[in-house]
């Protein structure tokens, strides 16, 4: 079975049929995708800032970021679950979509970039967890984030366009 | 009481909306920013409405986590705005006729008015706890910027 085929099957299910064809469903998942970006990526930016030595510097690194972690989690699995439904629905046109394609790819080297900063320098925060501003390679993961959310976004958007 | 409608016309037809209108790229770019600076604008709320409730960052002042939130909360309005307002230009008779645009202004008027009267210089004089009516105001604040986003995104789906 091709990808697409299997796309094809996935939107023709009963929930994939329900959500697509009801008046009241789909925008209230689409509606709670977007505002959940406040929730998911709008915390992440507080703890990337801080990790680019750019707010709150004066507070230790981990505090920062691990305080918000729980509250950004929730955030990403509001955004995880929506996303989920959202693509059920219309699977065959997010198939289509080079705009669609590049998001799952960003998605995927976001999550990579961030296990690579939990299993890399961040390990040895407490050398560096008072720094205004934090070395290197902590600030490089902090940009590369913040970038791939932004193309992340603007990806999932203009999904939504046929040019 | 004289019409309105003549404004929106007014807005509808400005150089400013007939170029987004002509562009097919225009549109999306600026939706874009506008969804990017609702992501900031929101998010610093959100922390902000965290640490009011005791549930974030407890050993800084709320006062303290409002001052390094504000330039960013500051310039996500801005953008939020001037985006806003092009988007706006661009379909303003859609706009006129649209329910959700109508809710979604009642609910920015109020939500402008509350944060710069009344939300900002609570947060700002508040230090380490936040009274009940403070943290009342945060929720105020919370839902009607909510409610913003909420009545912004109905405008495309519900007319």
């Amino acid at each position: 079975m091709s990808i697409l085929s299997a796309c094809q099957w996935l939107q023709d299910t009963y929930i994939g049929t329900s959500i697509r064809e009801s008046i009241w469903v789909f925008p209230i998942v689409e509606t709670t995708h977007v505002l959940a970006l406040s929730i998911s990526v709008g915390l992440l930016l507080v703890s990337d800032l801080r990790l680019m030595g750019y707010i709150m510097k004066r507070r230790p690194v981990s505090e920062i970021y691990e305080q918000i972690k729980p509250w950004m989690f929730t955030g990403f699995a509001i955004m995880t679950i929506t996303g989920i439904f959202l693509f059920w629905c219309q699977a065959v046109k997010a198939y289509n979509s080079i705009f669609f394609k590049t998001k799952v790819i960003l998605l995927i080297v976001a999550a990579i970039n961030a296990i690579a900063f939990e299993r890399g320098i961040y390990r040895k925060v407490d050398k560096w967890d008072n720094a205004l501003v934090p070395p290197m390679e902590a600030r490089v993961a902090g940009w590369a984030s913040l970038i791939m959310w932004a193309a992340i976004i603007t990806c999932g958007r203009t999904m939504a366009y046929t040019f | 009481m004289p019409s309105i409608v003549p404004f929106f016309q007014w807005c509808d037809d400005t150089m400013v909306s007939q170029a987004i209108r002509n562009s097919r790229v225009a549109f999306p770019i600026i939706e874009n920013f506008h969804l990017f600076a609702l992501t900031v604008l929101l998010g610093s709320l959100v922390v902000l409405t965290l640490r009011q409730f005791g549930l974030v960052y407890k050993t800084q002042a709320i006062s303290e986590v409002a001052n390094a939130l504000r330039p960013w909360n500051r310039w996500s309005l801005v953008v939020m705005l001037v985006s806003g307002i092009l988007l706006f230009l661009s379909e303003a008779m859609k706009c006129y006729g649209n329910t959700s645009f109508r809710v979604k202004m009642v609910f920015l008027f109020p939500a402008l008015l509350f944060q710069f009267t009344i939300y900002n210089r609570i947060v700002a004089a508040e230090d380490k706890i936040a009274p009940t009516g403070g943290k009342v105001a945060a929720a105020v604040a919370l839902c009607l910027w909510f409610g913003v986003g909420l009545a912004g995104r109905g405008i495309g789906f519900l007319g």
